[in-house]
């Protein structure tokens, strides 16, 4: 007992709680939905996929997940393997030719709906015109190098976009190197 | 002449700060590397800030709609439980399988009671033990019998496994009507053969004065192949 800082014992009665009362996996996912819904449906998208399949989509992602955790399996990188099952779906999806709605939200549909920080009219038509062309180059970039992309502005790593995508390092690496070349010339 | 600059590829690592030491030093020298690495890096900026500003719908519908799912989930036993009941079903499949085992292959081995329940003609014991054993080959029963056999037990005539034998052996008395045969299956465990040992080991008891001629006969009509078990083993 003399060894024991006077914090020690403090901490003891927060730990055993967490213990006693766990989270339901209902919602640890229900909260990992929370964080995760809008990436992945920014990525299904990039994924050419219709936005009412792509929501579609994520459900069955997260109830995938819901399987998953209940089934005690390994829970190390779970955003990984979020994001490797949504990529995995959307693969099946375009496969599969189930595509339920012929409506593809192109990129002035996107931007419609694009919130803008900018207050100056005329910085602001700039700046859309950008938006536009930029949207435009990314929607032309091979199916690969949008994946990486869109894989790399949601923070991922070169391994971790490997691992997603079961690509190679050094392919991540082309196709984002590609890609980012291209955006750069606009 | 060799381009001195960095290629893209090392600028674009660079911004994921994967870049080897070589890389970091030239753009710690280099302007023109570090201008274009400043390019590359804005690109991916203005591309993150314009994902991040799709306007997405909202998520409340999508998350109700997630939680119905997750409560209509089937209940599932967590791995270990699975195991266990796995391992338990292995166990009981084991544990069933000499029954099972033994009950197909003494499948139609034993006639059914109700049509077959055995019948005896009047012999007397001088009769039965003028030979020293029971006959093994029976003799031919005649085709319109076997065909009235097999019409009472539901089958075909002729029906290829199976050869009409008599449940009571003639040389143990038994009769030549219907109700003491039946259609018996060439390819069980229990076949004509193995009833044959049983019939001879009977006749020994009855001859020797070990067992009475009833006996026998019920022992064979009743359960041979139990009476097999008990009066040679296994």
């Amino acid at each position: 007992m003399k060894d024991l800082a006077p914090n020690a014992l403090l901490a003891a009665p927060a730990e055993i709680r967490e213990i006693a009362a766990p989270r339901s996996p209902e919602d640890e996912v229900i909260a990992l939905f929370d964080e995760y819904r809008a990436p992945v449906l920014r990525y299904l998208i990039s994924c050419r996929i219709p936005l009412p399949d792509a929501e579609e989509i994520v459900q069955e992602v997260f109830v995938a997940l819901f399987r998953h955790l209940r089934a005690a399996k390994s829970r190390s990188n779970l955003p990984g393997w979020i994001f490797t099952v949504a990529h995995n779906m959307a693969l099946k999806f375009h496969s599969s030719g189930k595509r339920r709605s012929q409506y593809f939200e192109d990129a002035p549909a996107v931007l419609d709906r694009a919130e803008s920080r900018i207050d100056n009219p005329e910085q602001q038509f700039t700046a859309n015109e950008y938006r536009i062309r930029l949207m435009s180059v990314v929607q032309a970039l091979p199916e690969q190098d949008r994946s990486c992309l869109a894989l790399r502005a949601e923070g991922f790593r070169y391994r971790e976009i490997a691992r997603i995508l079961g690509m190679s390092l050094g392919s991540v690496a082309n196709s984002l190197t590609r890609a980012l070349a291209r955006l750069s010339r606009i | 002449m060799r381009n001195p600059h960095l290629a893209d590829e090392d600028l674009v690592r660079s911004l994921d700060k994967e870049s080897s030491p070589a890389v970091l030093a030239h753009l710690n020298t280099c302007p023109l590397c570090r201008e274009r690495a400043r390019l590359l890096q804005n690109t991916l900026e203005h591309f993150v800030e314009l994902r991040a500003s799709q306007r997405l719908p909202p998520a409340d519908f999508a998350r109700s709609a997630l939680r119905a799912s997750l409560e209509n989930e089937p209940e599932t036993a967590p791995l270990w439980r699975k195991l266990t009941m796995a391992a338990a079903g292995v166990a009981l499949v084991i544990a069933l399988l000499p029954i099972v085992f033994e009950r197909s292959a003494s499948a139609g081995a034993r006639p059914r009671a109700a049509i077959t329940p055995g019948e005896v003609r009047p012999i007397s014991l001088e009769e039965v033990c003028r030979s020293r054993d029971a006959k093994v080959v029976v003799q031919g029963i005649p085709k319109e019998i076997q065909n009235a056999v097999f019409t009472a037990y539901g089958m075909k005539p002729d029906a290829g496994r199976f050869e009409v034998d008599y449940l009571i052996t003639p040389d143990l008395g038994g009769a030549d009507s219907v109700r003491n045969m039946w259609p018996q299956p060439y390819s069980t465990t229990w076949n004509a053969r193995v009833k044959d040992k049983l019939e001879q080991r009977l006749h020994q008891m009855v001859c020797n004065g070990q067992m009475d001629l009833p006996t026998a006969q019920r022992e064979l009509a009743a359960d041979w192949i139990g009476a097999y078990r008990k009066y040679l083993g296994r």
